[in-house]
């Protein structure tokens, strides 16, 4: 399950002064649950993701993912947690001098998997996505939902139970962003947590699912109806 | 097969062939300079034991009372002194024979007999070559039957100590500003190489590589580089120095350190390994650290 229980978070801006982010908020998520996280940009959505990861901690409160709580996770145990879980971005953040094989590879290696266990789920990881057809294109060879296929595929790879995702429509026009979005619907009917911060109110109300929107600093459950 | 972290630094140096060369570089050049300073050292190491054992030389006088067999007794005495490699005795008449040479014209007038002393002279190790331990020796030999009296040149001995003393002071400062200017040139190069590489870094911690993990191959890629530095520096240094030994043979570094030659060139290499492991360890840890995943 994923929880944030009482978090507050705030920055320390260039010019010395402190911005609050997110102020005493709260949430629940089941595990095989669906939800998204919106609100305009800079309103704290990837903040809170980036708890869930613990790329940041919160000044106040504690957030959960798993069995891992941010007020008691040791810093040697953040790369285990982060094997549990799937992270996409929406600027892809694939290695430019990688094939699309070596991008997902490279994710198994770096978790210490065996060099046949690491061919196998690669090769599964890409079905998943529809790539397999690519596996040795590079990055500048694919299209931008085809990158972003190939982060998905890099980010399930590990049979992650929760996948977060960042925007991962940002960058894509309507038509790949239905079909982005339909890969990772897909993926969580097939059992997978997702969390997904997006902007993107349209998509929120053509494929449904628990929203919570960030407003003046604080999380507030939705009817996406209502959007 | 060979594993995940050796191949990825091997990969690399074909991913990422100019930061390579730039860093490859970099390190070669302070080698260079690392291994030109220690070749320095041991020339004035070298002219340092040269010049000592030049002045490391005592003169004992025998007695003129003393008979002959005396005089070989302590002739034969002082060789038993630890501190002397070798002895040479010159009797009278050659102490006669010398004075007229070096007198040159004139010296027929002291033609009648010979009336210098016989001596012993001793020429001394080169680690006993101190004014503190050769006045010691000299008073204790003094001491010994049949001596008349020791000489050395204890001015001159006491100014190449201080000389050397000065010299090599001046060396160590100028070795530690040479190795500093090394690591601070091979840090710095490093570090720009894996910030060019952050991206990586942070999809390594993103996807869940452990610290060790991430760094291990830009080790791999950090001693690898330093091998091949090392070895291009070494034998820069080496025909640099073969170079100069066409033209002044004198400088041999073996004259004070038999397997010198051997010892610089491997040193460079173990030193080009340490500084592309130790270089690539502390940039890459700094980026470990600082790199947020997003």
């Amino acid at each position: 399950m994923i929880s944030f229980n009482n978090v507050s978070v705030s920055f320390d801006l260039p010019n010395g002064e402190s911005r609050t982010v997110v102020e005493n908020v709260s949430m629940d998520l089941g595990r095989s649950d669906m939800a998204y996280l919106i609100g305009p940009t800079g309103s704290g959505k990837s903040t809170l993701l980036r708890l869930l990861y613990m790329d940041r901690f919160p000044d106040e409160g504690v957030a959960q993912i798993g069995d891992y709580r941010s007020d008691l996770i040791d810093r040697s145990e953040i790369p285990y947690l982060r094997r549990s879980l799937g992270v996409v971005f929406q600027d892809f953040q694939l290695l430019p001098d990688r094939s699309a094989y070596d991008n997902v590879a490279f994710a198994l290696y770096a978790t210490g998997k065996k060099r046949s266990e690491v061919k196998s789920r690669t090769m599964k990881a890409l079905t998943r996505v529809g790539l397999n057809h690519k596996r040795s294109n590079f990055p500048h060879e694919l299209s931008g939902g085809e990158q972003q296929r190939v982060v998905i595929a890099r980010a399930i790879a590990n049979d992650p139970w929760v996948l977060l995702a960042d925007e991962p429509t940002g960058n894509l026009d309507p038509v790949v962003a239905d079909e982005i979005q339909e890969l990772l619907v897909s993926l969580h009917r097939q059992g997978m947590t997702l969390m997904m911060a997006t902007h993107d109110y349209r998509l929120v109300k053509k494929y449904p699912a628990r929203t919570f929107a960030l407003m003046n600093r604080q999380l507030i459950e939705i009817d996406p109806e209502s959007l | 097969m060979l594993p995940y972290s050796i191949r990825e630094g091997i990969a690399n140096f074909r991913r990422a062939k100019f930061a390579v060369f730039a860093s490859t570089s970099a390190m070669s050049v302070a080698l260079v300079l690392v291994g030109l300073f220690a070749l320095v050292t041991f020339e004035a190491q070298n002219v340092s034991s040269w010049l000592r054992d030049r002045v490391g030389e005592v003169e004992v006088f025998v007695d003129e009372d003393a008979s002959t067999r005396q005089a070989e007794a302590l002739h034969t005495r002082l060789q038993t002194i630890p501190a002397v490699s070798t002895t040479t005795f010159v009797s009278r008449e050659e102490a006669q024979k010398i004075f007229a040479e070096e007198f040159g014209e004139g010296a027929e007038i002291y033609d009648d007999g010979p009336f210098l002393p016989a001596s012993v002279r001793l020429q001394l190790k080169t680690s006993y070559i101190h004014t503190d331990s050769i006045s010691q020796m000299a008073s204790q030999i003094q001491s010994f039957d049949h001596v008349d009296d020791v000489v050395f040149d204890q001015a001159l001995l006491a100014r190449v100590q201080q000389n050397v003393r000065l010299v090599s002071l001046a060396g160590l400062v100028l070795g530690a500003i040479v190795i500093l200017a090394a690591i601070f040139l091979v840090g710095n190069t490093i570090r720009l190489t894996i910030y060019a590489r952050r991206l990586l870094i942070r999809t390594m911690k993103l996807v869940g590589a452990t610290d060790a993990f991430v760094r291990r191959p830009f080790l791999v890629e950090g001693v690898l580089q330093g091998l091949i530095a090392g070895t291009v520096a070494s034998g820069i240094v080496w025909g640099l120095y073969r170079l100069m030994l066409r033209e002044l043979p004198d400088l041999a570094i073996s004259y004070a350190f038999p397997n010198a030659e051997w010892a610089l060139a491997g040193g460079i290499v173990v030193a080009g390994v340490l500084l592309g492991w130790l270089g690539s360890f502390f940039a890459v840890r700094r980026f470990i650290k600082s790199v947020d995943i997003h």
